[in-house]
């Protein structure tokens, strides 16, 4: 596929996405305020009680003129008894999809030298890290989709917070008409 | 040739015809060893560790049918303890390393040297402990065992040392999307 452009131009039409849409970069995001020790997260399921700044989601689908493709992945923790440059393991599901499998992000924080991608790479920082992905991945309108995080050591503390932010290009909603 | 491409073509030469229909991700596998050793053999018998140790899984050193990794990265960490969590890079040391698929040794000889290719990339303050494979790369097909034989020595020295050690390989992958209902 040539870009990622293209990409997301055909996925949604082979899903019968017909409005052509405004472009866009989008970046959606969903924190999580930890129980002591927790290790295992699921974000974009629930959006309870939670403020503009930790989610910008309502429900864990995009509206029916929405799409984006994911170009990268964010994970910052608010902790000072843990980290993210511990082994983690991350998942990500589009519908029914595991559209990534059993990855490990850990070795983009801090600065070890073990960077996949050193351009974005956590400089000296062990608490926020971003991975540039390789393959451009769709999230089509109107399919769940979720993102789930284990994280090795059991350091989180109460009230401790773990936010995932997805970034890249996007279709938003235009109806191409006056109202 | 992209990363894509080269993926669709070995895997057609192989009479893997459906894995282009699979779907496309970014993918990583990792094994480690927490008993020093000058030697490690990663991913034979991974299937027997887990996570953290290993990222692989009950398929262990091979990967499931219409599943693929076209190695794009090579790299190197060392655990700080028994129970793996948490590691750091090769301080000093390089790896001399072998990577097996199949039957067939596909990097020979290698070395992952600490402090290689500071000139392209700003990693912090600490040097290097990843390689990343010339040309496209080399892809792992589905259903095929694969392993890393590495030897760690002194990087400056030249004289063999004896540490726990880590390996990850880095690149595009694919994974099973049966783009039926089943």
């Amino acid at each position: 596929m040539a870009n990622q452009v293209n990409k997301l131009a055909y996925v949604d039409s082979k899903l019968g996405v017909s409005l052509p849409g405004q472009q866009t970069t989008r970046v959606i995001y969903d924190s999580i305020n930890a129980a002591a020790g927790q290790q295992f997260y699921e974000f974009f399921t629930n959006f309870a009680g939670k403020s503009e700044f930790q989610t910008n989601l309502t429900t864990n689908k995009l509206d029916s003129a929405e799409s984006m493709v994911i170009k990268s992945i964010q994970i910052i923790m608010n902790s000072t008894t843990s980290n993210l440059a511990d082994h983690l393991n991350l998942n990500i599901t589009v519908g029914n999809q595991v559209v990534l499998k059993d990855f490990d992000p850990s070795f983009n924080a801090s600065s070890r030298g073990l960077a996949f991608d050193r351009l974005h790479s956590g400089f000296n920082d062990t608490k926020n890290l971003e991975v540039r992905l390789l393959t451009d991945i769709v999230i089509p309108p109107q399919v769940n989709f979720k993102a789930t995080l284990q994280l090795s050591n059991a350091l989180v503390a109460l009230n401790d917070d773990i936010t995932i932010v997805f970034k890249g290009y996007g279709r938003i909603f235009s109806a191409g008409n006056s109202f | 040739m992209s990363a894509q491409d080269k993926m669709i073509t070995v895997a057609n030469r192989l009479g893997l015809t459906s894995l282009k229909d699979m779907q496309g991700t970014t993918r990583m596998v990792y094994d480690s060893q927490t008993t020093a050793s000058g030697t490690h053999t990663f991913f034979k018998g991974a299937a027997q560790r887990a996570f953290p140790l290993t990222n692989v899984g009950a398929n262990g050193n091979q990967f499931q049918v219409d599943e693929a990794l076209l190695v794009e990265k090579i790299g190197f960490f060392v655990p700080e303890a028994a129970d793996g969590i948490a590691y750091g890079g090769l301080n000093t040391r390089s790896v001399k390393f072998d990577l097996v698929i199949g039957n067939k040794t596909v990097i020979k000889d290698a070395t992952c040297e600490f402090g290689g290719e500071q000139a392209f990339y700003n990693d912090g303050t600490l040097g290097s402990s990843v390689i990343d494979l010339e040309g496209v790369g080399i892809l792992i097909p589905p259903q095929v065992e694969y392993y890393v034989v590495a030897k760690v020595f002194s990087g400056t020295s030249r004289v063999a040392d004896s540490v726990r050690l880590g390996c990850y390989l880095f690149g595009t992958g694919a994974l099973l999307n049966f783009n039926t209902t089943i």
